[in-house]
């Protein structure tokens, strides 16, 4: 079950906060998004000397947190795509195709000549695709 | 019979199921919009330079969403940290998906320390310039100077400014003519001059 999926500009700037619980914990959410930051610079100043993880977008397991697993997603200019979920069991492929339909979501939004880069996104209709792309991704993983 | 093919006839035009389409743009609806966002700058600016300016302004934001979505459409999304990998990017890939077709030529000068013979990639015939932070793509009928009698060349070079800017390579891009003998048109070359830290940087990547 996806708890919050988050997305954040290349200057580490939030553009989008999205969570799918029920309980008020968005600063809990916030801090988590915030930390796993850090993994994910770590991870893109000091890559693996290996070929082919060097310009990979899909970053994988981040880190296991209490009851939360974070997925990372680096796209071409910097903007990252931060995904947390309480499943025990989410295949890999499940994930990149996530993140794939999420990725293609957000170029629609960023499309629109009205937005800001770098400011939140505002636009009701990537709520809307987000949430069906959420939705869908509990009920394939099953 | 005559007209009796493998495709389905319907009896109904409504009923026909919707054609994707090609994945391009009438050139006279671009014309148009083009002409427009001419002509309502030239009514709030005084001088060709502002103009210029602002054409190179609204070219970056094009720039900035046309990097995304080119990163997101092509499979097996690189990204580039070379600088040889960004700009053979725009010159093939971004100008094909922008403009329908390859960059007629481009060219590479690079000098460091005094040492080094000029470096030619493709099938370039130029000489560069002497500094060693510039590179030109140099085309010879930009689609956007077809209309109108000054050079609107400022669009695409801000389109240029805002991949490379959102790709993490800031740089000043210009446009200019040059002109060559046997055609009466110049021919247009967009000059890219990179800033200082993405020169050390690709020297320290080596």
């Amino acid at each position: 079950m996806i708890v919050c999926v988050a997305v954040v500009g290349n200057q580490n700037n939030p553009v989008y906060l999205q969570s799918f619980t029920e309980a008020d914990d968005a600063l809990k959410l916030h801090h988590i998004v915030h930390c796993s930051l850090d993994v994910i610079d770590e991870r893109v100043n000091n890559p693996k000397r290996s070929g082919p993880t060097l310009n990979e977008t899909f970053l994988g397991l981040l880190y296991p947190t209490e009851n939360y697993k974070v997925y990372g997603y680096l796209t071409n200019t910097k903007v990252k795509f931060i995904m947390v979920t309480t499943d025990l069991d989410v295949k890999d492929a499940d994930v990149r195709n996530f993140f794939r339909r999420f990725h293609a979501a957000y170029v629609d939004a960023v499309s629109n000549p009205f937005h800001v880069p770098g400011k939140k996104i505002t636009s009701k209709s990537f709520a809307e695709r987000v949430s069906v792309i959420v939705k869908s991704f509990g009920s394939t993983a099953a | 019979m005559i007209g009796v093919g493998k495709a389905k006839q319907y009896a109904n035009v409504l009923d026909k199921p919707l054609s994707r389409g090609r994945q391009e743009v009438s050139l006279s609806a671009f014309a148009f919009l083009f002409s427009e966002l001419v002509q309502y700058n030239q009514t709030q600016v005084d001088n060709i330079a502002e103009l210029e300016r602002r054409l190179e302004d609204a070219g970056y934001a094009v720039g900035a969403r046309v990097l995304e979505l080119l990163c997101h459409r092509e499979k097996g999304n690189r990204r580039e940290t070379r600088l040889l990998g960004i700009l053979s990017f725009i010159h093939s890939t971004v100008w094909k998906v922008l403009f329908g077709k390859v960059v007629y030529l481009i060219t590479f000068c690079i000098w460091k320390d005094n040492l080094y013979q000029k470096r030619y990639v493709a099938d370039s015939l130029e000489k560069g310039t002497e500094h060693e932070d510039e590179y030109m793509i140099s085309e010879k009928e930009l689609l956007v100077n077809h209309m109108g009698a000054f050079n609107c060349g400022a669009f695409v070079a801000g389109i240029v400014r805002g991949v490379l800017d959102s790709a993490g390579f800031p740089a000043v891009v210009t446009a200019h003519f040059v002109p060559i003998e046997g055609q009466q048109r110049p021919r247009t070359t967009i000059l890219i001059k990179f800033a200082e830290e993405v020169l050390r940087r690709e020297a320290r990547l080596g």
